[in-house]
């Protein structure tokens, strides 16, 4: 057995393993953090298979933020029933249905797929073949923003939905206390010091090269809500009901940013979603940096929006 | 195999040996300080050998200055989080009792 196998082999074990101890577990918490290992596991697999930028994505936005707000949630829960862990038997006759209602899906699908065979014309040879003429180098972002813009702008729209439902949903009342940690200790300042800028690099960073490597809007958004996700938790932003001209300005740049470059190319004789350069794809992959930053952080503070915290 | 990969091979793999000494003591150690003990000390330096190894075997400048920033910013984020973990465990009064079954610090 090769050592590469063998990493494969032990990939797809702990994934199996780790998604059954996710959904068969009996304490709430613990199936929290076996998530966002088995998210890290998966970060490692598309890692292993060959897709770098699906890999930074499910590390950024499958196992942090995913797993801080459901972190959040727990604690939400526990504080408000004492344990989060309800009657065993009541979950079990919710999730087994559940349970098979997805596999039966998961099985169709995936005997529909082998039942297929390869069209040798696919749509992913054309993007190939259609990429050096757009100016870019990564092919993911090359069909994420010039051939399946749409795709793109209905999941900005997705997002944007997921908030308003969550706004929806807020109780009234003042918002939660969120500052659990306090600035006062000497190492929470100097990690915010440094961690706060590093977020903010890190992420143009990965929106910058993310035309040509691995990388893009997605990835960079979801660390700029880690640093936001940070400067909630010490307090350095407050999470307030209502939510200010910049904040909903925020939200809405990225899908508006996409839909009026993409509409205005009818102006110009050209087809809907046609990105007219690569000065639109900056442009959209900032504007859409800002409202996936924005939008995940909100949801995190359970919140309108913020305002500054006090020292 | 050259000497430069020796070297590397044999760094990453004692780094290695640090990160499972760690999640021994994480595993089998009776309270919450005694365990960030072990994790913060031997990660620290299992990241530090493996970084150190990876550098080698790259030979490149570029790559070593990327991962030694690699190694501070794990270095911060292991110190802040270590400390407030056991600054949270001292509050709640965890601080000689062994960890129950599942007690989260």
């Amino acid at each position: 057995m090769t050592p590469e196998l063998l990493v494969d082999v032990i990939l797809a074990v702990g994934l199996v393993a780790l998604s059954l101890r996710v959904v068969s577990g009996g304490e709430l918490f613990r199936d929290i953090v076996v998530f966002i290992v088995f998210g890290l596991v998966v970060a490692l697999s598309w890692a292993r298979l060959g897709s770098p930028d699906l890999a930074l994505a499910e590390a950024a936005i499958g196992a942090g933020v995913t797993g801080a707000l459901m972190l959040m949630a727990y604690r939400r829960l526990a504080s408000r029933s004492g344990g989060a862990s309800g009657d065993r038997s009541r979950r079990l006759r919710l999730a087994a249905p559940v349970a098979v209602l997805a596999g039966t899906a998961v099985a169709i699908i995936g005997l529909a797929a082998l039942g297929i065979d390869g069209a040798s014309d696919s749509g992913g040879a054309a993007a190939l073949a259609a990429l050096p003429a757009t100016g870019l180098g990564n092919p993911v972002t090359g069909v994420l923003l010039m051939f399946r813009g749409l795709d793109t702008l209905l999941e900005l729209v997705v997002l944007l939905v997921v908030l308003l439902g969550a706004w929806a949903m807020m109780i009234p009342g003042p918002p939660p206390a969120l500052h659990l940690v306090s600035r006062d200790t000497p190492l929470v300042a100097a990690l915010l010091t440094i961690a706060a800028p590093l977020c903010v690099l890190v992420a143009v960073h990965l929106l910058v090269v993310g035309a040509d490597e691995p990388g893009g809007a997605f990835q960079a958004g979801a660390v700029l809500a880690a640093g936001g996700v940070l400067l909630v938790l010490t307090g350095v932003l407050r999470p307030s009901r209502e939510a200010g001209p910049v904040i909903r300005l925020a939200v809405l740049v990225g899908p508006a940013a996409f839909v009026v470059v993409g509409v205005s190319a009818m102006a110009f004789g050209r087809p809907v979603m046609e990105l007219p350069g690569l000065w639109a794809v900056y442009l959209i992959e900032t504007a859409m940096m800002i409202s996936i930053a924005v939008t995940l952080s909100l949801l995190f503070g359970r919140s309108g929006g913020f305002r500054r915290g006090g020292p | 195999m050259s000497l430069s990969e020796s070297i590397g091979l044999a760094l990453v793999g004692l780094g290695c040996v640090f990160y499972l000494a760690g999640t021994v003591g994480l595993l089998r150690f009776p309270d919450v300080f005694s365990r960030l003990h072990a994790l913060t000390k031997a990660d620290n330096l299992g990241l530090l050998l493996v970084c150190t190894g990876l550098a080698v075997l790259e030979a490149s400048w570029r790559v070593a200055l990327l991962l030694a920033s690699i190694w501070l910013l794990g270095l911060l984020a292991a110190t802040v989080s270590a400390y407030l973990i056991a600054r949270h465990a001292h509050h709640a009064g965890a601080a000689g009792r062994p960890a129950a079954e599942g007690e989260r610090p």
